[in-house]
């Protein structure tokens, strides 16, 4: 085996340690280039098929968080945030009340008593073609 | 100059090492996206062992860094921590406004209830205008008892009340000749709610509103006092008051020497040398002190007399007229959110309950269908029956109302 100069050993560490260096540089920029932001809010929420919710019925959707309402009419959803600061409001005999400062609304979400000043907001709900209830909070 | 170039080589390799281990170590964040801003934090991830600081704020709801600042996304402690308002207390009355103020927050009008800030910023627990006022006028450095200094300065542009006043100036010490006023700075600024407390445990207590909403700071393991309440025990109040006494000839004070006994509510309550009656020290003092007492209505006054309103017979009436009350008629009265804050009576509309004579209500009080009025202590739940004055056997003269005229009958032995 031929002795390795001098010259040819500080070579050969130097092409080692940029290798090593250019592949974790690479290695870096592709994470980085693949970072992931934090999802956005969801806004639409599959809750199953509609024949889980019968006519009369009221649903307590908990991940939206909302109360569906199957009525004669139709499909209508309540928002269970509360329109004073966001807290969930809780079902209560009187319809709803929050539980931070005690805003109390009717079953169909109208202000009760403050401080909240306006109803519950009412969310779309969609039926998709293979009969899913589709909740949209956009 | 290979070998200059072998040395850069490792250099860099060292320095991409470095900061893929540094990277490596940080811990994989917990995200929590509040309700109220919709904005990711990453607090969670190492503080996610806090309780829950109230059923008013949410963390879900809040998060943290609407009332504490600091940097949202950071993993690293000192980054996360560099921005944070107020350190670990932003009630301190220095960042409160930045805080925990906002409309829909504790900035909101009079008219809503909700100008909790603006009242504590002017109420005389704040602004030591009482003390600094009367030690001024006791030593002829002022020619009357209207407050003109504060601890810090303060102005009220809407005075509401006859002894408001417009203004405070910051009260300097250095301005003042007298010795004894300079030694009064030294020793007797400490006594507001914005003041460090002094040391030992029966002082214990933060600043700003957690010096009275955040109680039994003693009792936390370090670095995990996270409470607001308006449950607020005897205990919390006695951290200022009751623990001792001035001495105006030397301005000095002097700490009681009898130390606190748990559950000897009879020792601890007043200083041995207070007259008090069974009630004064069996409630709690904010089950007949009211928040416009203890936070102020938002005026600046000279001195606690003109804020400080509850007699006996706001409870107890006189023997010519029945306490004051009123049947809950309006969803939105204000007795309503302040029972909902401490659940410990189950106010409903119809109930009557006792008013203070500025119409304040005493909502932990209720109006019995016998007649007899009710009272539910707010930080013990304990039921106490009210004794109206009228129709029993004392003799009283129902206009002087001083503690030292009720006290001749029916102060307590200790």
């Amino acid at each position: 085996m031929p002795e390795l100069s001098r010259r040819d050993f500080f070579k050969l560490i130097t092409t080692v340690l940029l290798t090593i260096s250019g592949a974790l540089g690479i290695g870096a920029l592709i994470r980085f280039l693949n970072y992931q932001t934090e999802p956005p809010v969801k806004t639409e929420f599959d809750i199953g098929p509609m024949e889980n919710y019968p006519i009369g019925s009221r649903s307590l959707v908990p991940d939206v968080p909302a109360v569906l309402i199957h009525s004669q009419t139709g499909f209508t959803a309540l928002s269970l945030v509360c329109t004073h600061l966001g807290c969930t409001v809780m079902q209560q005999d009187y319809g709803f009340g929050c539980p931070c400062h005690g805003s109390r609304y009717d079953a169909n979400g109208n202000v009760l008593r403050g401080p909240a000043q306006n109803p519950l907001r009412s969310l779309r709900v969609e039926i998709t073609a293979d009969q899913h209830l589709i909740l949209r909070t956009d | 100059m290979k070998r200059l170039i072998a040395l850069g080589s490792a250099i860099l390799l060292f320095a991409i090492v470095a900061a893929w281990w540094m990277n490596s170590r940080q811990p994989k964040p917990i995200v929590l996206i509040p309700t109220l801003t919709g904005k990711p934090e990453y607090c969670l991830t190492c503080h996610s062992d806090l309780p829950q600081i109230s059923p008013s704020h949410p963390v879900k709801t809040f998060g943290c860094v609407i009332c504490h600042g600091g940097v949202a996304l950071a993993l690293n402690a000192d980054l996360a921590h560099s921005t944070l308002r107020g350190g670990a207390n932003p009630s301190d009355l220095s960042v409160v406004q930045e805080n925990c103020g906002g409309s829909n927050c504790h900035s909101g009008g009079a008219a809503d209830n909700n100008n909790h800030i603006q009242r504590v910023m002017t109420s005389v627990q704040s602004t030591y205008a009482g003390a600094i006022t009367n030690i001024l006028y006791t030593f002829g450095a002022e020619s009357d008892l209207t407050a003109r200094f504060g601890i810090r300065a303060e102005s009220d542009n809407q005075i509401t009340t006859t002894t408001g006043v417009p203004v405070l100036q910051a009260f300097d010490p250095a301005k003042q000749t007298n010795p004894l006023i300079q030694k009064f700075a030294v020793n007797c600024l400490f006594c507001h709610i914005n003041a460090q407390p002094l040391p030992g445990p029966q002082f214990d207590r933060l600043t700003g509103c957690a010096a009275c909403h955040t109680p039994n700071v003693a009792s936390y393991p370090q670095g995990q006092i996270h409470e607001l309440t308006t449950d607020i025990p005897y205990t919390q109040c006695n951290t200022c008051h009751n623990r001792g006494n001035y001495d105006l000839q030397t301005m000095t004070f002097l700490q009681r020497t009898d130390q606190p006994q748990p559950d000897n509510r009879l020792q601890n309550y007043y200083q041995p040398i207070a007259q008090f009656t069974k009630c004064e020290y069996e409630l709690d003092c904010i089950d007949c002190h009211t928040r416009i007492e203890a936070m102020g209505d938002g005026d600046i006054h000279s001195n606690e007399a003109d804020i400080q309103y509850i007699q006996c017979k706001t409870c107890h009436g006189t023997p010519t007229q029945l306490p004051l009350t009123k049947t809950l008629t309006d969803p939105n009265d204000i007795a309503f959110r302040q029972a909902q804050l401490n659940p410990v009576v189950d106010l409903q509309l119809g109930d009557t309950i006792l008013v203070t004579e500025k119409g304040e209500p005493l909502w932990n009080t209720r109006l019995l269908p016998d007649g007899t009025y009710q009272l539910v202590g707010k930080a013990t739940g304990q039921v106490f029956t009210i004794p109206p004055v009228m129709g029993s056997g004392c003799t009283q003269n129902g206009t002087d109302q001083s503690s030292a005229y009720c006290h001749a009958c029916h102060s307590v032995q200790r």
